[in-house]
C-alpha cells in the first residue's frame, strides 16, 4: 500500500514536476537566454560579461534570499532597495568621514539592516499593518534617513587600491590582470546555509507554516508573532549584506537611489517559484530566478535595448510570473 | 466496554438570547464508541466545545479519570489526552504529513529539526492505525480522506485517551469510511473512549456502542445501539411538540403555473442530479441535514458558483445562468444564509442596501436619485415593519431580523418573482421570526414563488407547501405538506444511499 | 452603536476632519512662529499651494483605488511618465499644447486601464500590479525621452499659456480647478452609481456580486478614473515645477497615500472621504513648505510622511479591531 501511494503520487507528477517544477523551467530559461544573447551579440560572449552578470547578481541575490522569507509568510518587504542604499551610506560615512576601519563600517551596515528588519517585523506582526504598506513607509523612511545622514552627497567606499579596499576582494580578486569573481562562492555558501535554515530548522518550518495557515499554526502552540517578526529580521539582515556587496562592486553609492532594486529581488524570487500567496518556494529557486533578472540587466544592452527596457521587461516578467502562479492555483483549486 | 473515563454532568451554557445547553449529561467509557446525535443546532458541537475548553461552561461538572477538571483551551485538553478531530481540517497544506503531525513540537537534533525521526514516528503512528500514508508526502496532495487520517494520527500522537470525531465521514468516500471504521475499531480495542458525532443513521448502527441523543440543547436519553432501532433514535431526535401550527395543506392555488424548473442540475460534489419545479405562489421547503447540498444547489442555480451540467427554465423559457447578474436579470433573488458575508454591505445604509440590486432604476444617467431611493427604502421599511431609526442608518446597527428585512427589501425593489430564502431565520430571535414568516406567506399570497432552505424542522413544517428533501448532494424525496411528518422527513434526510 | 450625543456640526463635518483643520492651522502657526513671522504671507501660501495642486490630484486618484480596498504605488512614476511623454511630444515633435495635455491624460488612462484590468479581471494583487507598472512607467518614460529630462515651456514661451491653469496673475487658478475637481470627485463618490458600487465592493465585494452587480467592471473603473486624475496631476506638476526627469516620482506615492489615509479613507476599503483627502493634502503641502522655510533637509519630508502613514493606518487597524 505504501508503494501504491508513492507510485500514484509519482505518476501524477509530470516530468517537469519531478525535475523540480518551475525551477527546472526557469533554469532552462536562463540557459536559453544565455544562448540567445550569445548568439545575438559577439560582445556578450566574453569573460568580462560573465563577470559583470555575477557583479550584478551579488546584491540582487542577497536581497532576494532575504525577501524570500517575508514572501513565504505571504507578506512582502518593499524597503530592501532603498534600505540597502541607506545602510551602505551610513556604513560608508563612518569609514570615510570618521575614519573608522572598514570592518566596523561593514558591521554597522549589517546592524542597521537588522534594526530596520526588526522595525518592519514589528509593524507587520505586532501592529497588524498590511506588509506592503508598512514596508512602503520604511522604504521612504530609509531613503530619507540615508540621504539626511550623508547630507545628499554620494559616498565612495574605499577603492581596491586604497586603504581598507581589501573588502572589495571579498567579491572579486585580481589575479594576473584577470578579475576572478569569487563572490559567487559566498552566494552559494549563503544559499546552502539559508536552504538549511528554511528546510531544517524551526525558523524555516514556521515561516512556511505561517504562510500556509497562520491561524492553524497559532493553534498548534507556535509563537507565531516571534517567527513572523524573524522573517522580516532575516530579510533586513540580508539587505544589510546586500548593502556590503553593492558597496564593494560599485564605486559610489548615491543617496536617493535604490528605488526599484526591490523589484529585481522580488521579481527574481517570484520567477524562481516563490508564491505570492505564501508557503511555496525555495532558496535555490530564488537564486535561479535572480539570474533571469541579471541576464536581462546585462544582456539587453547587447541587443541594442537600453537599460530602461530592462525596467519595463522586469515589470512585465513580474506580472507574468504572478499570473502564472494565480492560474496554477486556480487550476489546483478546481481539481 | 470498560470503566468510565469521562463524565459531563449538568452542563449549562447560555449565549446572549440562546440557552444553548440546558443541563446536559454525557458519560464516556473506556473502549466504547459513543454516538452523539441530534438535529442541527441540538447542541452537540457546543457540548464538545465546552469539553475541550473552547467555551467556558456556566455550570455543571466535568470529571475526567476520576478528577474534576476544567480545560481552558484546546491545548490543555490535548495535553490531558482529550482531543478533537475537527470537521473542517486545521492543516498546513504546504507542509508534509509528518511536519503537520508534529507542528509546534518538532523533534530536534541541535538546531536542526530531525525530520528523519519525525517521519519514522509518523510511520509508526500509521502502522499502529494500520494505514499506509507516506509521511513525506505534501499534505495538499492527499485526498480529504487521507488528510482526515492524518488528523487522527495527530490526535493519537498526543497520547489521547478520549477522541472526539465531529462528523468525520462528511467528506469521505465509501472506501475511506470503511478505513476510518477500521481505525476507530482499533482505537476502541486499545481502550480509548471515542465520541462520534454524525448524522448518518447507518453509520451509527455499524460503528457505535451507545447513542446519546440531544434535542434543542437538552439531554434526551442514552440507548444501547444494538438494542434499539433507527426509528427509536429518530423519535428521540424529533420528539418535540410543535407549538406553532404546522401547515396542514398545500396553499398553492391549483393550476398555478411553474415559474422555475430545474432539470438534472450538477455542480461539484454537493449537487448531484437535482431536479425540481417551483410554482407561482408556492413556498417550497428544502429540508436536509447539514452538508446535504441545499445551499450549494441554490448557489449554483443563482449563478454564484459554476454549474457542471443541467438546465434551468424560468417561466417555461430555458435560460443560461452564468453569474448572479444573469439570475437577477431573470427575476431570481437570493437571500444567503450568511447575511453578513453575502447578503448586506454592513457599512452602508439601509437605503443603499435596499437599492443595491436595482440601482439602474434609481439613476438618471450616472447620478443616483437619492430622493427616490429614500422614498422606496422608506416604503419598504414601513411595509416590512423594519425597525430602524431611519433609512440613513448603517445596516451594521440593525438586529439580525431587521437586517434580513433589508435584504428582502433589496429583492422586492428589484421586483424579483422567485425568491430563495436560505435559512431565513438563522440568528433571528423568536418574535422577529414570526414576522419573517408572516412576510413570506404574504409574499407567496401576492404571487411570488419562494424556495426556503431550512434546517429547522418546525420551520419547514410550518411554512412549506411542498418539501424537497436532500441528502449528500442528492434529492432523496419530495413530499406534499399534507403527507409530511417529522419522522418521514428525517427518514429521507438520513437515507442510506446505496 | 453611537451612544454619545454629538454636536450637530461635528456630526455633519466629521470629527476627524475638524481635528485635521485644527492641525492644519496649528502647523501654520507653528511655522510662522519658528521662522519668526517669515512664513507668514501670501508668497509661502502660494508656494505651498503649488505643491498641493498636483499632490491633490494624485491623492484624489488614489482615494478611489483605496476605496475599493486596493492600492496603487504607481501614481507618482506614472505622473512623471505622463509629463515626460506629453512634454517630449510638445518640445521635440512640436505637438500643440492642447494635444500635449490630451496626451498626458491618455497616458494616465492607459496605465489606469492596465492596472485595473489586471486587478479586477485577473485577480493580481493590486500592490504587485502597481509596483510592476511603477517600473514600467519609469522605463517607458526613459525609453521615450531617451533618458533626457523635459522642460515644459515658460509662460512667455509658445504654449506657455497652460501655466494659467495653475496661476493667472497671482490668482491661484489651480486651487479653483482642484476644488472643482474635488467636488466632482465627491459627487462621483457619493451621488453616482459608480461611487456607490466602488464603496460597496470595497466593503463587501461578494455581497455586491451576489446582488447581480458586475463587480469586475466597477472595480476596474476606479483604477481608470485614478489613471485619468494622475494624467491631470502631471499638468499641474509641470505647471509649477517645469522640469521632469525620468526615473523619479515614487516619493510622491507615499505623500498621496498619506494625504488620503490621514483624511479618513480606510485602507480596508469601503470608506472614503474626498474632503478629508483634500485637507490631508494641504497638511502634507504645508509640511513640505515649512521644512523648506525652516531650512531643514527636504528628506525629512520622506521620513515624516512615512511615519504619518504608519500612524494613520495603525489607527484604522485599531478602530476596526475594536469594532469587531
Amino acid at each position: 500500500m505504501a508503494n501504491k501511494v508513492s507510485k500514484t503520487a509519482g505518476t501524477n507528477k509530470s516530468f517537469i514536476d519531478r525535475m523540480g517544477g518551475q525551477q527546472f523551467i526557469v533554469l532552462i530559461l536562463v540557459i536559453v537566454m544565455f544562448i540567445f544573447f550569445s548568439a545575438m551579440s559577439p560582445g556578450f560572449r566574453k569573460y568580462t560579461t560573465v563577470v559583470s552578470i555575477l557583479d550584478y547578481s551579488y546584491y540582487i541575490a542577497l536581497m532576494a534570499i532575504g525577501v524570500t522569507f517575508p514572501l513565504l509568510t505571504a507578506g512582502v518587504d518593499l524597503s530592501i532597495g532603498t534600505g540597502l542604499v541607506c545602510y551602505s551610506l551610513i556604513g560608508g560615512l563612518l569609514v570615510r568621514q570618521y575614519g573608522m576601519p572598514v570592518a566596523v563600517g561593514m558591521l554597522v551596515t549589517v546592524l542597521i539592516g537588522l534594526i530596520f528588519g526588526i522595525i518592519n517585523g514589528c509593524l507587520v506582526a505586532l501592529m497588524d499593518l498590511p506588509p506592503f504598506l508598512a514596508t512602503l513607509c520604511t522604504c521612504m523612511i530609509t531613503r530619507g534617513f540615508g540621504a539626511m545622514v550623508v547630507g545628499g552627497y554620494g559616498i565612495p567606499w574605499p577603492a581596491a587600491a586604497q586603504e581598507g579596499g581589501w573588502f572589495r576582494s571579498i567579491f572579486k580578486i585580481n589575479v594576473g590582470g584577470q578579475n576572478i569573481p569569487i563572490g559567487f562562492l559566498w552566494i552559494i555558501l549563503l544559499v546552502i546555509v539559508m536552504s538549511f535554515v528554511l528546510n531544517h530548522t524551526k525558523m524555516g518550518r514556521y515561516t512556511r507554516a505561517i504562510g500556509s495557515n497562520k491561524e492553524a499554526t497559532r493553534l498548534s502552540g507556535v509563537n507565531v508573532k516571534f517567527y513572523h517578526i524573524m522573517a522580516y529580521v532575516i530579510c533586513g539582515l540580508f539587505a544589510g549584506l546586500a548593502a556590503i556587496a553593492y558597496s564593494a562592486i560599485f564605486a559610489t553609492v548615491q543617496p536617493g537611489s535604490g528605488a526599484g532594486f526591490e523589484l529585481d529581488a522580488i521579481g527574481g524570487a517570484i520567477v524562481g517559484g516563490v508564491s505570492m500567496s505564501g508557503a511555496v518556494g525555495s532558496i535555490w529557486g530564488t537564486l535561479i530566478g535572480v539570474f533571469v533578472i541579471c541576464l536581462l540587466k546585462t544582456g539587453l544592452p547587447f541587443i541594442g535595448l537600453t537599460a530602461n527596457w530592462q525596467q519595463i521587461i522586469t515589470g512585465l516578467v513580474l506580472i507574468a510570473a504572478v499570473l502564472f502562479d494565480i492560474l496554477k492555483r486556480k487550476k489546483e483549486a478546481g481539481k | 466496554m470498560g470503566e468510565v473515563i469521562l463524565t459531563m454532568k449538568g452542563i449549562d451554557k447560555s449565549f446572549p438570547g440562546v440557552h444553548a445547553l440546558d443541563h446536559v449529561d454525557l458519560e464516556i467509557r473506556k473502549g466504547e464508541v459513543h454516538a452523539l446525535m441530534g438535529e442541527n443546532g441540538a447542541g452537540k458541537s457546543t457540548l464538545m466545545k465546552v469539553l475541550t475548553g473552547i467555551y467556558k461552561k456556566d455550570s455543571g461538572t466535568i470529571t475526567y479519570e476520576g478528577k474534576e477538571v476544567e480545560f481552558h483551551n484546546t491545548r490543555e485538553a490535548q495535553d490531558a489526552g482529550v482531543v478533537i478531530v475537527h470537521q473542517e481540517l486545521n492543516m498546513l497544506g504546504h507542509l508534509t504529513v509528518a511536519q503537520n503531525i508534529f507542528i509546534g513540537r518538532e523533534f530536534k537534533k541541535g538546531i536542526r529539526i530531525d525530520d528523519k525521526k519525525m517521519n519514522e514516528e509518523a510511520k509508526k503512528l500509521f502502522d499502529r492505525m494500520h494505514i499506509d500514508i507516506d509521511p513525506t508526502e505534501t499534505m495538499c496532495n492527499l485526498t480529504v480522506g487521507k488528510q482526515q487520517m492524518c488528523e487522527i494520527a495527530k490526535a493519537i500522537s498526543h497520547k489521547a485517551k478520549v477522541i472526539i470525531f465531529d462528523e468525520p465521514s462528511a467528506a469521505l468516500t465509501e472506501a475511506e469510511i470503511e478505513e476510518l471504521f477500521k481505525i476507530i475499531r482499533d482505537l476502541r480495542a486499545q481502550d480509548l473512549g471515542i465520541v462520534y458525532i454524525s448524522h448518518r443513521m447507518d453509520e451509527i448502527k455499524v460503528i457505535t456502542d451507545r447513542v446519546t441523543v440531544m434535542r434543542d440543547g437538552t439531554y434526551v436519553g442514552t440507548l444501547i445501539t444494538k438494542d434499539s432501532t433507527k426509528d427509536d433514535i429518530i423519535n428521540m431526535m424529533v420528539g418535540r411538540v410543535i407549538y406553532e401550527d404546522p401547515k396542514t395543506k398545500n396553499m398553492t392555488p391549483p393550476g398555478a403555473p411553474v415559474v422555475l424548473k430545474v432539470d438534472h442540475l450538477n455542480a461539484g460534489k454537493m449537487v448531484q442530479d437535482v431536479s425540481f419545479e417551483l410554482h407561482k405562489g408556492e413556498v417550497l421547503g428544502f429540508s436536509g441535514l447539514m452538508g446535504a447540498g441545499r445551499t450549494e444547489t441554490m448557489r449554483a442555480l443563482f449563478g454564484a458558483d459554476p454549474i457542471d451540467s443541467g438546465d434551468i427554465y424560468v417561466n417555461g423559457q430555458k435560460v443560461t445562468i452564468k453569474s448572479p447578474q444573469d439570475a437577477v436579470k431573470h427575476g431570481i433573488g437570493y437571500l444567503s444564509e450568511d447575511r453578513k458575508r453575502f447578503g448586506i454591505v454592513v457599512q452602508k445604509t439601509v437605503a443603499e442596501n435596499t437599492t443595491m440590486a436595482d440601482l439602474d432604476e434609481f439613476a438618471n444617467g450616472p447620478f443616483i436619485n437619492k430622493k427616490k431611493e429614500n422614498e422606496v427604502a422608506q416604503k419598504y421599511v414601513e411595509s416590512l415593519a423594519t425597525k430602524t431609526p431611519g433609512v440613513d442608518q448603517l445596516v451594521v446597527n440593525l438586529s439580525g431580523g431587521n437586517q434580513q428585512k433589508v435584504v428582502i427589501a433589496k429583492w422586492l425593489t428589484r421586483n424579483c418573482d422567485i425568491l430563495i430564502f436560505d435559512e431565513p431565520t438563522r440568528g433571528i430571535d423568536v418574535g422577529a421570526k414570526n414576522e419573517i414568516y408572516k412576510l413570506m406567506n404574504q409574499l407567496a399570497a401576492e404571487g411570488k414563488a419562494i424556495i426556503m432552505v431550512s434546517s429547522e424542522m418546525t420551520e419547514i413544517l410550518r411554512m412549506s407547501d411542498r418539501i424537497v428533501v436532500m441528502c449528500e448532494g442528492k434529492k432523496t424525496g419530495e413530499l406534499d405538506i399534507s403527507e409530511a411528518t417529522q419522522e418521514n422527513i428525517m427518514n429521507m434526510a438520513t437515507r442510506e444511499i446505496e | 452603536m453611537e451612544s454619545i450625543k454629538q454636536n450637530p456640526l461635528v456630526k455633519k463635518v466629521g470629527f476627524n476632519r475638524i481635528v485635521l483643520c485644527i492641525v492644519l492651522l496649528l502647523m501654520y502657526g507653528l511655522f510662522c512662529a519658528l521662522t519668526g513671522g517669515a512664513f507668514f504671507g501670501l508668497r509661502r501660501i502660494l508656494s505651498a499651494l503649488n505643491y498641493a495642486y498636483f499632490l491633490g490630484f494624485l491623492s484624489l486618484a488614489v482615494t478611489f483605488v483605496i476605496a475599493t480596498g486596493g492600492i496603487d504605488f504607481s501614481i507618482g512614476p506614472v505622473m512623471f511618465c505622463c509629463a515626460l511623454i506629453a512634454g517630449f511630444c510638445f518640445t521635440i515633435y512640436g505637438v500643440p499644447m492642447p494635444a500635449a495635455i490630451v496626451i498626458s491624460l491618455v497616458v494616465g488612462l492607459v496605465f489606469g486601464i492596465f492596472n485595473g484590468y489586471l486587478v479586477a479581471y485577473w485577480d493580481v494583487p493590486s500592490f504587485i500590479t502597481s509596483i510592476a507598472s511603477m517600473n514600467i512607467a519609469k522605463g517607458v518614460a526613459s525609453v521615450f525621452t531617451k533618458t533626457q529630462s523635459v522642460s515644459w515651456p515658460q509662460s512667455s514661451q509658445e504654449g506657455g499659456w497652460f501655466r494659467n491653469l495653475v496661476t493667472f496673475e497671482d490668482v491661484p487658478v489651480g486651487l479653483i480647478i482642484l476644488l472643482v475637481v474635488a467636488v466632482i470627485c465627491a459627487i462621483i463618490l457619493n451621488q453616482t452609481k459608480m461611487g456607490r458600487y466602488i464603496l460597496s465592493l470595497g466593503s463587501n465585494k461578494e455581497a455586491v456580486r451576489l446582488s447581480g452587480v458586475n463587480v469586475k467592471k466597477w472595480e476596474m473603473s476606479a483604477y481608470v478614473l485614478c489613471g485619468l486624475l494622475v494624467g491631470i496631476s502631471a499638468i499641474f506638476f509641470v505647471g509649477a515645477y517645469t522640469t521632469v526627469q525620468p526615473g523619479y516620482g515614487d516619493t510622491y506615492n507615499n505623500e498621496a497615500i498619506a494625504g488620503c489615509v490621514m483624511g479618513g479613507t480606510s485602507m480596508a476599503g469601503g470608506l472614503a472621504s474626498i474632503s478629508g483627502t483634500i485637507i490631508g493634502v494641504f497638511i502634507i503641502s504645508l509640511l513640505q513648505e515649512g521644512i523648506m522655510a525652516l531650512g531643514l533637509d527636504k528628506n525629512l519630508q520622506l521620513i515624516i510622511t512615512g511615519l504619518i502613514v504608519i500612524v494613520a493606518v495603525f489607527a484604522d487597524v485599531v478602530a476596526r479591531r475594536r469594532k469587531n
